[in-house]
């Protein structure tokens, strides 16, 4: 048995980092690489679809960034996808297998899965909203046979930017998922769809009172999709999202991810909408 | 440090005091030397080398004959830094830009007037790309050692975005206003550690603005401070002529560059 | 636990005495405004002082506090334990509620040791306010104008005493061995008694309304237009926040040296007030108007931290109603929100 990297955060401090080897490093988008971490032995990060971790690289910082592996796939590592957009994600680029980096968590709360057993599942990703929703959607699909119909409406600005694309394709070829891809701009390679994520919706068909949607994307998109599952019927209580704040210290004390009165480390960052409609500052 | 990385000041229109305090702050921390090789320095060595890595340019682009200059410079650098308040913002030398050139130039220059070849006081990051910046007239110590580290850790640095009013009060100092005097403190980026407020001066914000600053607010602050219209204006003119031109014009939607 | 008398007359061996064994910070004088700092003798220390600029709290969660050193050789980073045993002498009610919303905080959930280590080695010594310390402050309307408990030691001045309230063994160790401390009688009592009964009337009730409406006052005053007021206002310039005694918002960064060979990780006060603060990686920033800052900044004071932690986020001590350049305050702000909350009750009834 090894032991969860949680129960090891308390002593001797709640801002000691993890040593986490880095495994692998492939690149899944123009500006996105997933590493592959080893955590030391006897440890894991036993999390769940939709935690964080909070990355350090020693000398540069610590940010929040979203577990994007499921944890039906941990096999004593985890991955990251990382968008290379600032001071600490420009260096993590920079890092190859065999680097060492900073781990503390996970944190947060995922999404509640045992909640969505035994129900459709349509995931509304939008852009990076990928790489944390990725978790759960292959949670879903290593257990496949708990869940009814599994529906993914992913859109991106362009074609360039549709991330984990030899996992797309598999999806695509698998008859148990319905797979439906939209870019907002084409290109020459692109043949599919083009449109925001929204002019999905319509194509699909959902049984409004068995359907879970999981939306992950930046905010502006939140509000154009949740217009769209509630206008198919779908209950606030059963559309769920991930809101991305600026976790710094992932533990409830900073205050930079605070929502209204809730720290999104540690009441989120997964939401139901029925939970944040009231908030805000929540969308 | 196997390979240390060379390094080369420029200065354009400046008072290369900026350049001062960089050799001050090797009294303070001689391991610089340990870090860098400085390769052209005109404040403290006489040779000129023309093969570097990091390039820091003091001073504002102020005639057309500064732009090939600032060009090859950027050609040459891997890492171009803006040092100090002429380079980051056009400094002092700003003030001019609201003025008539031509008359400006016959006061200054008198009949030899038509030998200069004088235009607007820009920054530098308004001629060519700029990848890192020192703010400050002159520049602190501290903050250029702090750039330094980040140059060489091939990071982009991360400076204060807060106003000057943050580090004034943890050092709990007096607020100037409660004696008596004004201060752009509010709407000043820090990064100086208030060392003007702490020994009683006035800030003039000569690092600039920060982010998103209400300046109308603070205008009437300065007015219940007993400040004329003029006075203030006269105030945000010192170091903040070319930032506030910039978003004048960007306000009217005819944003030069 | 006891109540014990010291003549005033003994304090220069008091602070001796302490400073024996630990660090002693009190209130002083600089620059014609008071703060916290270390008390060196008896001259140094002014019991008798109107408030400072930034709270005691500084001494539990420092403006900058580092958290990790590390070398850069792929070695562990250690833990920064660099607590030292303190006296704080002095500090004003208000400022020791203020403290108990932060152990709480501190201790809550995950605990935070950086400030639990400091608040392990504290011995907090309070004192009771028989005046008000400035136009500002309303401790009264607040409900921190005096305490029950939270205090090792909590002194009330007598005159030529200081009357001793011992609240822990750890306050009663600083009295040991001090010469002319005695057991209080009921005379001394009586005193005290008499003291507090006259202090009360001195002190305004400042807010329009009882402070425990306070909580449901801002729930339905979140759409409120005076948000949008103080954010035209408002410099953003965090004041308010970095001298008040419950704010503990923080950011953390990593520094290295010059050679690049070794580093630390600390963490610096933040605010809620300045721009970047809920800005995200993307550039998307979540409370971009100034308005909303204040407001949430008022909701933490006034709701957010009494739903989450029982206790209310502002002790009254108008720190931050001094400092603020454009008079936002928190009576005046309070007070609108009430009047016409209570003028449309009214309508709405007639």
């Amino acid at each position: 048995m090894s032991t969860p990297l949680r129960d090891t955060l308390s002593e001797p401090s709640i801002y000691l980092p993890t040593a986490a080897t880095i495994a692998d490093v492939r690149a899944v988008g123009k500006r996105e690489k997933v590493f592959t971490f080893e955590l030391p032995k006897g440890l894991s990060l036993a999390h769940q679809p939709g935690q964080f971790v909070e990355l350090s690289i020693l000398g540069v910082g610590e940010a929040p960034i979203s577990i994007s592996s499921s944890p039906s796939r941990s096999n004593g590592t985890f991955e990251l996808c990382v968008r290379k957009a600032g001071d600490l994600t420009g260096v993590l680029h920079t890092l190859k297998a065999g680097d060492t980096v900073g781990v503390r968590g996970p944190f947060g709360r995922g999404f509640p899965i045992e909640r969505f057993r035994g129900k459709d599942m349509l995931f509304a990703p939008g852009g990076l909203g990928l790489a944390p929703l990725r978790s759960l959607i292959n949670q879903v699909l290593d257990e496949r046979g708990n869940f009814g119909r599994v529906i993914i409406a992913y859109g991106a600005r362009d074609p360039g930017e549709l991330l984990f694309k030899d996992e797309l394709e598999r999806w695509a070829e698998r008859s148990d998922v319905e797979l439906h891809l939209t870019v907002d701009r084409g290109d020459e390679t692109w043949s599919g769809p083009v449109g925001v994520i929204t002019t999905l919706f319509p194509k699909i068909e959902v049984h409004a009172r068995n359907t879970v949607a999981v939306t992950v994307g930046p905010p502006v998109m939140y509000r154009f999709v949740l217009m769209e599952l509630l206008g198919k019927g779908l209950s606030e209580g059963n559309i769920w999202l991930s809101l991305e704040r600026r976790m710094k210290c992932g533990v409830g004390k900073c205050g930079h991810c605070q929502i209204n009165h809730l720290y999104a480390c540690q009441s989120g960052p997964s939401f139901s909408y029925a939970e944040i409609k009231h908030l805000g500052e929540a969308l | 440090m196997a390979v240390r990385p060379k390094v080369a000041f420029f200065e354009f229109t400046s008072c290369e005091g900026c350049q001062l305090t960089v050799v001050d702050s090797l009294q303070t921390h001689p391991e610089l030397l340990e870090a860098v090789e400085i390769v052209r320095f005109r404040e403290a060595m006489s040779e000129k080398g023309d093969d570097y890595l990091i390039a820091f340019i003091e001073g504002s682009c102020t005639r057309p004959s500064d732009e090939p200059h600032l060009k090859a410079i950027r050609e040459r650098a891997g890492v171009v830094v803006a040092l100090g308040a002429c380079a980051h913002l056009g400094g002092v030398n700003a003030i001019r830009n609201r003025q008539e050139l031509s008359e400006l130039r016959r006061y200054v220059y008198g009949d030899k007037a038509e030998w200069y070849e004088t235009y607007p006081a820009r920054p530098i990051s308004a001629v060519i790309p700029v990848d890192a910046t020192i703010p400050g007239c002159p520049i602190d110590r501290e903050e250029f050692i702090r750039v330094v580290k980040a140059v060489l850790q091939g990071r982009a640095p991360q400076l204060p975005d807060y106003p000057v009013c943050v580090e004034c009060k943890l050092k709990e100092n007096v607020c100037l206003y409660l004696r008596g005097k004004t201060c752009l403190g509010p709407i000043a980026l820090a990064g100086c550690d208030a060392i003007c407020p702490t020994y009683g001066d006035s800030c003039e914000a000569c690092r600039g603005l920060i982010p998103n600053p209400n300046i109308e607010s603070l205008k009437n602050v300065l007015a219940e401070h007993g400040l004329s219209v003029e006075q203030t204006m006269a105030k945000m003119t010192m170091f903040l002529t070319y930032q506030t031109m910039e978003s004048e014009a960007a306000a009217h939607g005819n944003g030069k560059r | 636990m006891s109540f014990k008398v010291i003549p005033k007359a003994a304090l220069p061996d008091w602070i001796e005495q302490m400073r024996r064994s630990q660090r002693v910070v009190g209130p002083k004088p600089l620059h014609g405004q008071h703060v916290f700092g270390e008390i060196h003798g008896a001259a140094e220390i002014d019991l008798d002082y109107p408030t400072t600029v930034i709270p005691p709290k500084k001494y539990l969660f420092p403006q900058q506090e580092d958290l990790l050193t590390y070398k850069l050789d792929g070695s562990a980073p250690s833990v920064v334990q660099d607590a030292e045993p303190t006296v704080v002498l002095g500090l004003h009610t208000c400022d020791l509620h203020a403290l108990h919303l932060l152990d709480r905080v501190f201790e809550k959930t995950h605990v935070d040791q950086p400030y639990m280590a400091r608040r392990a080695k504290t011995t907090l010594v309070s004192i009771e306010c028989l005046r008000p310390c400035m136009s500002h402050s309303f401790c009264k309307s607040m409900g921190t104008l005096s305490v029950t408990d939270g205090f090792d030691l909590h002194l009330t001045d007598l005159g030529d005493d200081y009357g001793v309230d011992v609240g822990t063994p750890k306050g009663a160790a600083l009295l040991d061995g001090l010469k002319g401390v005695r057991e209080a009688t009921g005379d001394d009592r009586q005193r005290v008694n008499r003291i507090m009964t006259e202090k009360w009337p001195r002190f305004p009730l400042r807010l329009e309304f009882d402070v425990t409406e306070l909580p449901s006052l801002l729930s339905v005053s979140y759409d409120s237009k005076l948000w949008d007021e103080l954010g035209e206002r408002c410099l953003a310039c965090a004041m308010c926040t970095n001298v008040c005694p419950t704010c503990y918002c923080f950011n953390v960064a990593d520094e290295v040296e010059l050679t690049l060979t070794a580093g630390k990780r600390y963490r610096v006060w933040d605010s809620c007030q300045l721009d970047k603060f809920a800005t995200v990686a993307d550039g998307h920033n979540f409370r971009a108007k100034r308005g909303a800052r204040q407001r949430h900044r008022f909701f933490r004071k006034g709701k957010y931290q009494t739903d989450a932690f029982g206790l209310l986020g502002c002790v009254g001590c108008g720190r931050c109603a001094q400092a603020c350049l454009v008079d936002i305050t928190p009576v005046d702000t309070w007070n609108e929100l009430h009047r016409p909350a209570t003028e449309g009750t009214k309508e709405a009834a007639a």
